[in-house]
């Protein structure tokens, strides 16, 4: 009876609906921010070893030596993290245009080219020459001349989190524009007397052509102000989603989908990571501001704090295999798939188990991230543990990918095994359940 | 017998590629198995394989995966959710000889 219901549900519900997180544009924003998630995690080590000073000895040479260094460690941070959208609006219009059959290349450089037309360089003059005159006599503003650049600057805190939208609607655009040429055969075309070669390298010119002229009218010669836009649009979405409700409904509809054997976290972060993203932003700059962290629950939090050993916080269901299994099957998955539970790998336990469309075990792997949840979020909210400020490399143990991520505190740490220690208490009494059930199946065979 | 095996991000589907390597070894098949990220798929699916399994987890991407499959002429199965373990490499084997007729 369950069986046939939960197939049914399958066929009818989830699996259409992971289907729709498949459809090409949210998989051309997956596939440009996940593109650039080693940098964003290499650029995170950076802001660790910039702001270690924060909890070493200040008496240390080498706290003092990273502290007086602290701007410059940083720069590589400003090049890279900071200025993500840039990496990721490649990516986007690289997979949205391979997704149509176009050249995936042409596509990822035009959404680059839109992308940029919504930034407006600024060129900063030599000063004039009363100015110059006062510098003579005022050191403090001479010293303050010589640091600024000559030439044209570009603002780049709308290359970042920041411009993450406009960067997803302008590689959108450019796609959808190259598509268009390629496709409908609107493009410059030459009259037949011309060489085929000379005629086409103009016909490649259109849709580069009209992303220059629409964009360009729009920023920077009606000065309309998108990203100023846009950035109100969002603002509510950012801040719900920095809410219990939300990481309550973002743990709930992960954890359907895994109860089908589905990628829940795939899923939902192809929706989600935008706005993860943003938030996390938030703190970093913040944190390299050296103001207070405003935001909680960007993806590291769910990470390190809520899905511990994997969606479901299955690590709990991974020491439970190890230690407490009568049944001759879940000793030997226990053995197998216990360290992979602890690089946060936890498909053996899902598929083994298996947890999907298991009634008895689909209790605690609900129930167990979303008590992590409401425990993290009050402690985090509290200031018990500090915010995620970092994101550490996804297959690092829990206390140590939560150590990290908060800028060191050694309390994320300790939250990451009280955690750890009330999933294994939440999954115990079905488990030992369910232990029975398959070491009756066990001596009935024999 | 070159077989891919693709998974969200490569990682579990290393654990069950290496379950499967050693019960083909074990069954005295001369497998060799690699595996890959659903987003990797499209360009190591050239690379001359024979065949192609998808994890179960990923299922709402197989339409896509069969199609890059396809255009590198190779067979692809969804593989059921008992052949996804460390320890159901001989389950995923009947599978495979199944998908390739062995």
């Amino acid at each position: 009876m369950f069986t046939k219901l939960s197939e049914f549900m399958d066929q009818k519900l989830s699996t259409p609906m992971a289907k729709l997180a498949e459809q090409r544009h949210l998989r051309a924003i997956r596939d440009g921010i996940i593109a650039t998630l080693p940098i964003i995690i290499v650029s995170s080590m950076f802001m660790v070893i910039a702001f270690l000073p924060n909890s070493m000895p200040a008496s240390w040479g080498i706290t003092q030596f990273i502290k007086a260094n602290q701007a410059t460690i940083l720069l590589p941070y400003r090049v890279s993290m900071y200025i993500m959208t840039l990496y990721a609006v490649f990516g986007m219009g690289y997979s949205l245009s391979k997704s149509y059959d176009l050249d995936g290349l042409s596509g990822g450089i035009l959404a680059e080219l839109c992308f940029l037309l919504t930034i407006i360089p600024t060129a900063i003059g030599a000063a004039p020459a009363s100015v110059a005159e006062l510098a003579q006599t005022n050191a403090e503003l001479s010293t303050y001349l010589s640091t600024l650049p000559a030439g044209f600057v570009m603002p780049m805190a709308n290359l970042g989190s920041a411009g993450m939208f406009i960067g997803i609607l302008a590689s959108f655009f450019a796609v959808e524009v190259y598509r268009f040429t390629q496709k409908s055969g609107f493009r410059i075309s030459m009259p037949p007397q011309v060489p085929e070669s000379v005629a086409r390298s103009f016909e490649s010119l259109t849709p580069t052509l009209i992303v220059f002229l629409v964009t360009a009218t729009i920023t920077m010669f009606l000065k309309v102000n998108v990203h100023g836009i846009i950035a109100t649009i969002v603002k509510p979405l950012i801040s719900g989603a920095d809410s219990l409700p939300s990481v309550l409904l973002i743990v709930l509809l992960c954890q359907f989908f895994w109860s089908f054997g589905i990628h829940g976290w795939s899923i939902v972060g192809s929706l989600a990571r935008p706005l993860w993203l943003v938030l996390l932003d938030q703190n970093t700059a913040a944190f390299a501001a050296g103001q207070a962290l405003p935001t909680i629950a960007s993806e590291p939090f769910y990470q390190w704090f809520v899905m511990i050993g994997g969606a479901g916080s299955t690590i709990g269901m991974a020491i439970c295999l190890l230690l407490f299994s009568k049944s001759q099957y879940l000793k030997t998955l226990g053995k197998t798939a216990f360290l992979p539970a602890v690089f946060n790998i936890n498909e053996p336990i899902i598929f083994g188990t298996p947890m999907v469309m298991n009634p008895t075990l689909m209790i605690p792997f609900i129930f167990a991230p979303i008590a992590n949840s409401l425990i993290a979020w009050f402690a985090t909210s509290a200031g018990l543990v500090n915010r995620v400020v970092a994101t550490a490399p996804w297959t690092l143990p829990g206390p140590i990918g939560a150590f990290l991520a908060t800028n060191s505190d050694w309390r994320a740490a300790v939250l990451s095994i009280v955690l750890i220690t009330l999933s294994t208490l939440i999954y115990l009494p079905f488990f030992k359940m369910y232990d029975k059930q398959m070491l009756d199946e066990e001596t009935k065979a024999n | 017998m070159k077989i891919l095996l693709v998974c969200s991000q490569g990682m579990s589907s290393a654990i069950v590629a290496k379950a499967l390597q050693e019960a083909g070894t074990k069954a005295g098949y001369e497998l060799d198995v690699n595996e890959c990220g659903s987003q990797a798929f499209e360009a190591e699916v050239q690379r001359g394989y024979d065949a192609a399994l998808v994890a179960p987890q990923i299922r709402h991407r197989f339409d896509g995966l069969e199609k890059s499959a396809k255009e590198a002429g190779i067979p692809i199965a969804l593989i059921k959710p008992q052949g996804y373990t460390p320890i159901g490499g001989p389950k995923l084997l009947e599978q495979v000889k199944e998908l390739l007729s062995l």
